[in-house]
């Protein structure tokens, strides 16, 4: 099994190049880090560069599937409010002598409720290859390091047994990883933070980039999957002292009671 | 009692339906359930839970008054367009707020189940139960609710947002909440009881947290409703208690004074309910659970009411019986069968 998984691996790292230096992915745009509290980044006039994107076409998705081009200054796109809430998939994609190129990444914008969930734009079929969040971190919920993070690899709209996917982290990591036979694959994301800081607010988070590639007949499909991952909270918050503490109240709620009877009995 | 004709059992059943699908439902409706529900939903069920089908309207007004009203307030952005999104909340809220009133309280919560449940099984250990608590106690207690609505849900979140509070408080209640840990817990997840030690502030809320759940789980073994009596969507409830559909009604009789059964039968020790003599008895801290409807022995005295539709009206036959199966239940009685037999 270790072999099928290794030679998979294998094979893909031949037939492309390094995803973290050439496949053309979605990154936010270097800003100052602003601290705080943020289950998505919400605000509007967020900024992305399209990292190796030259020549691609660019299109904004709102959850209701209406597809709006995107005007780019030089590599990088600012998104405005749509109007609309909830995620929105930022869509590159370009084609040139028997190569298809995609990339992908979903961001969460604040608006009116679309009346949708977020299933429709993922099941929409965005390109002809590629990796589909199962499911995308919903609200409270992110990419976190030393989870398991689940996709699902597509090609024309069918699950791609066996594709291999290779994931690059700007903290480092380079790994490979085959789905199985429904196209399901589960991603350990790394605990490579080189310095984790006690506190959300203090850690920047770091991004993950999933490449898959494929073969059918002449023509050559790349797509890209990025977005970011967090310091897992569990490095500051102890499920041993939650369980003394909850277990300290319980004790506390019994002093209560013996303590509301003997007031009763007094009477 | 047949079992199907006693509306606490009805109740219980629902509730148990009620739990299943907040706790567990994006298993059967999809992830992503609570952005075709609401998003806001009446009560409290916790987002940090993955696998709910909807959560409560809580998180969305902490997060709206701080990162959206107190930020754009402190940068000095603020224009009226950013209350929208509270706007928007409350009124999803309101739409199903209006279909069930209160009763979102007594027949969906699920902490609020999980109280009773625990009472219920106080009930067959034989503890030793307060059943209604002091007036004075229970008078104390009251402004609790809005307490924690207004400093908690609104005004922390609001001071964090402008800066003169920390982060922290950014979503204290969601911080607090039994609930959270409840339902992560019934999840099968552990990383909502934890001690944060990032920060004092932090830390704090986590011991806060940690015990009252525990300090919940233990009262309400031997006390009815103990978390339901501060908790602060019972006072958003009662904000909007006058447009909800459903109806606590009485008609006063003067056999009222010299009875009481209801207000005894109330697990949240509304007493006002055997005193008033208005025909709307819905009081602030009602979850329209019924039982003062099922414990009256006055015909058509009390009424729950779905707009004008009857759903369950006091009778002296089905007091009779109800009382009967409760002290069944308590042990405090041979069985019914028994008894007939004897
Ligand atoms: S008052 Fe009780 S039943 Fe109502 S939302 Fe709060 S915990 Fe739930
Ligand atoms: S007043 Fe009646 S319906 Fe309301 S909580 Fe008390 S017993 Fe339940």
């Amino acid at each position: 099994m270790r072999g099928v998984w290794l030679a998979g691996v294998l094979a893909a790292m031949a037939v492309m190049p390094c995803p973290a230096a050439a496949a053309m992915h979605w990154a936010p745009a270097p800003v100052e880090h602003e601290k705080g509290h943020g289950g998505h980044d919400r605000s509007a006039g967020k900024a992305f560069v399209l990292v190796d994107g030259e020549g691609a076409n660019l299109t904004l998705i709102n959850p209701k599937l209406l597809e709006k081009p995107l005007a780019s200054e030089g590599s990088s796109v600012t998104l405005k409010a749509t109007g609309m809430g909830n995620y929105h998939a930022l869509l590159a994609r370009r084609s040139q002598a028997g190569l298809q190129e995609s990339a992908i990444r979903y961001h969460y914008m604040n608006g009116k409720p679309s009346g949708t969930s977020p299933s429709l734009l993922i099941a929409h079929e965005k390109s002809a290859l590629e990796i589909v969040p199962d499911p995308l971190a919903r609200e409270h919920w992110r990419y976190y390091a030393n989870t398991d993070a689940r996709f699902i690899v597509r090609f024309q709209g069918k699950p791609l047994a066996g594709a291999t996917v290779m994931m690059a982290t700007t903290n480092g990591t380079t790994v490979g990883f085959m789905a199985d036979a429904d196209g399901n694959l589960s991603i350990p994301l790394p605990e490579d933070f080189a310095e984790v800081k006690a506190g959300r607010a203090d850690n920047r988070p770091a991004e993950f980039v999933l490449t898959a590639s494929h073969h059918d007949g002449d023509s050559r499909f790349v797509t890209t999957f990025s977005a970011a991952y967090h310091v897992n909270p569990e490095q500051w918050q102890s499920t041993g002292l939650g369980l003394a503490t909850a277990g300290g109240g319980m004790l506390l709620g019994g002093v209560m009671i013996w303590r509301m009877r003997r007031r009763k009995e007094d009477k | 009692m047949p079992l199907w004709k006693n509306l606490s059992v009805i109740r219980k059943g629902v509730q148990l339906l009620a739990f299943l699908f907040l706790v567990y439902g994006s298993v059967f409706v999809g992830f992503y359930s609570a952005d075709k529900i609401s998003g806001a939903f009446p009560a409290l069920s916790c987002a940090y839970d993955a696998k709910t089908a909807d959560y409560c309207v809580l998180i969305p007004l902490q997060h709206q008054f701080g990162h959206s009203v107190g930020r754009a307030l402190a940068a000095g952005t603020f224009t009226l367009s950013l209350l929208l999104p509270i706007l928007t909340t409350l009124g999803t809220f309101l739409i199903l707020f209006v279909l069930l009133n209160k009763a979102f309280c007594g027949w969906l919560c699920p902490l609020g189940f999980f109280q009773e449940v625990m009472g219920m099984i106080g009930q067959k250990l034989r503890l030793h139960r307060t059943e209604s608590l002091d007036d004075k106690l229970v008078d104390r207690i009251r402004p609790a609710k809005w307490l924690m609505l207004s400093l908690l849900v609104i005004l922390f979140p609001l001071a964090s947002g402008l800066g003169f509070v920390g982060q922290e408080l950014g979503d204290p209640f969601c911080k607090i909440c039994p609930s959270r840990i409840l339902t992560t817990l019934a999840a099968g997840q552990l990383n909502q009881l934890y001690i944060d030690t990032s920060s004092i502030g932090y830390m704090i809320l986590s011991i806060i947290a940690d015990t009252l759940f525990g300090l919940v789980l233990v009262l309400s073994l031997t006390m009815r409703q103990p978390f339901c009596r501060i908790c602060p969507m019972l006072a958003l409830h009662t904000l909007f208690r006058k447009v909800g559909l459903v109806k606590l009604v009485k008609n006063y009789t003067s056999r009222c004074d010299k009875c009481g059964l209801c207000a005894k039968a109330c697990p949240m020790d509304i007493r006002e309910i055997h005193t008033s003599k208005e025909k709307d008895i819905l009081m602030p801290d009602c979850t329209l659970c019924g039982r003062c409807v099922e414990f009256c022995p006055d015909k058509g005295v009390m009424a729950l009411k779905y707009a004008v539709i009857p759903i369950k009206v006091s009778d002296p036959y089905y007091f009779k019986e109800r009382n009967r199966a409760q002290k069944v239940w308590e042990g405090k009685k041979t069985t019914a069968r028994q008894s007939k037999k004897s």
